[in-house]
């Protein structure tokens, strides 16, 4: 009983720090005017956590280690923001005609490119580079890992269906993604963008939410007269 | 030439400018309250026909429609769609908890147990909306956003649970299960109802928008969900009424559809500064 109110604790917690890593960029993404792919916080989280669940669910299948099927599941959903943010990058590189520069860091932490002489002037970078494309991964891989271990917990510990478990995993991942994505509120660069400093604040919201929502499954646990 | 030309069709349409009336409620509190009172009493008694439990779902998904509006219109800064998919998240776990508990207290046919789950969902959409608007945590600054997540949470219950109990007929958590959960209709459901809460004022947003004409698009959106979820009954044969049940429920959603449809874009062509026609695209030479 208290491991499903933990494990649901966490995963909304990975899964808010996750959508703190994951390069999102709105409306002004969609005209080449920032980094980041050219859609809300949400949108994006959802498409990756929903892939990292069908990969979860698949190992469940045969499996019921519980880091099996949370690494798949942040697998899946790290393959799913890669495979987004590579595409966006080819639109932006060949339909725009804009490379890929990061707008808030002025070089490359981990290549040590020279980012600002590239940038266009009055925009906010343009594509995914590559400090970008590492963090958002990590972001894939660490909301993943929060879904499909909600996943888990709700189909082993509480012992839901198959298609319940995903879809109510689903549900509570996204009512902790939404407060991280309000904390973000439009764009951001992932771990090297200002606006990760202010994650705290969306973890106290975050776990808040997450506790209630874990007790919610208990109660609904009880009632249904199951473990 | 071209000019004047424009300048009649400007005056013509200025002169055609008296709005289409609709009988929506004056206020979004009375919306909120009819909706709110009706979704309850649909909800509860499970043995109603799908006609009826389709019309409490879309006065439900109307009032969504309406709270994400009311809350969108100070900007989110993260999209509209975000609010709407969290009233259907919010939802699926009220309605899983609901139907939890549907097997306590029932009298006959009625089910007052779901009520829970949506008192639930209530509470934790209070709590984030406190947490989102606080000046201490995320600080939103939007007047009311703790009512209005609070509202989305319970409506969202209310149009889940509202869609199981059409496709299933009834309020146990065991068919839910075998016939929605598993069987995947549920993820159309998912997905149509974020669509139906979430796109109208996110279709209809802009400094011309106007609460009747954006809540016509809920309703029509409804009505088409109205018309899967009957596919849905029809082919799972779930309907304890036999068959013109889910029947009757496609040609209501048609219905609904069809007027709403039309309504709302006789709405958008009267309402403009100028309908033109742009033709195909044309080929650079």
């Amino acid at each position: 009983m208290i491991l499903i109110v933990v494990y649901v604790t966490i995963g909304g917690c990975l899964g808010s720090l996750g959508a703190h890593l994951c390069p999102v960029g709105g409306a002004p993404a969609a005209m080449g005017t920032a980094t980041g792919i050219a859609t809300g916080t949400i949108q994006i989280l959802l498409g990756a956590v929903v892939t990292g669940l069908f990969t979860a669910a698949t190992v469940s299948t045969f499996s019921n280690n519980i880091w099996l099927v949370s690494l798949s599941g942040a697998v899946g959903a790290t393959i799913m923001m890669q495979v987004v943010m590579f595409f966006a990058n080819i639109l932006y590189a060949f339909g725009c005609g804009v490379l890929p520069i990061s707008g808030r860091v002025a070089v490359d932490p981990i290549t040590k490119a020279p980012q600002t002489a590239y940038k266009t002037p009055q925009t906010d970078g343009h594509g995914v580079p590559d400090v970008v494309f590492v963090s958002g991964s990590a972001g894939g891989f660490i909301g993943g890992f929060g879904g499909a271990l909600m996943y888990y917990t709700l189909l082993y510990l509480a012992h839901f269906t198959y298609g319940t478990a995903v879809i109510a995993a689903l549900g509570i991942f996204v009512s902790s993604a939404i407060l991280a994505s309000y904390n973000i509120r439009g764009t951001t660069e992932g771990l090297w963008d200002p606006k990760f400093k202010t994650i705290h604040k969306a973890m106290i919201a975050t776990i808040c939410v997450s506790v209630l929502c874990g007790i919610v499954v208990v109660l609904a646990t009880i009632a249904l007269g199951g473990a | 030439m071209a000019a004047a030309e424009e300048k009649k069709v400007e005056e013509k349409k200025v002169e055609e400018k008296p709005k289409l009336k609709l009988t929506f409620p004056p206020a979004e509190t009375g919306l909120a309250l009819i909706a709110g009172i009706l979704a309850v009493l649909i909800t509860i008694f499970a043995a109603l026909p799908a006609v009826i439990k389709g019309l409490g779902m879309l006065l439900t998904i109307v009032w969504s429609a309406d709270s994400v509006r009311k809350t969108s219109k100070y900007g989110l800064g993260t999209g509209v769609p975000s609010i709407g998919v969290m009233a259907t998240g919010y939802g699926v776990i009220g309605a899983l908890m609901g139907l939890a508990f549907a097997k306590y207290g029932n009298i006959g046919q009625f089910y007052p147990g779901v009520l829970v789950g949506v008192g639930f969902m209530g509470l934790i959409g209070l709590v984030s909306g406190y947490f989102s608007n606080s000046p201490k945590y995320i600080a939103m600054k939007i007047p009311r956003l703790e009512r209005a997540m609070m509202e989305l949470g319970i409506s969202g219950t209310f149009a889940n649970l509202l869609m199981f109990s059409i496709v299933t007929g009834s309020l146990n958590f065991k068919s839910v299960v075998t016939q929605v959960m598993d069987t995947g209709v549920v993820a159309s459901m998912f997905i149509l109802s974020i669509q139906a809460m979430a796109h109208p004022y996110n279709a209809c947003l802009g400094p011309d928008e106007r609460r009747e004409r954006t809540l016509m698009v809920p309703a029509e959106a409804s009505g088409l969900l109205c018309v899967i979820l009957g596919s849905a009954m029809l082919v799972l044969g779930t309907s304890p009424w036999g068959l013109w049940d889910p029947v009757s429920l496609i040609v209501f959603g048609l219905l609904v559809w069809v007027v709403f449809y039309t309504r709302f874009i006789k709405a958008c062509m009267k309402e403009c500064y100028a309908t033109v026609g742009t033709g195909l695209i044309k080929t650079i030479e």
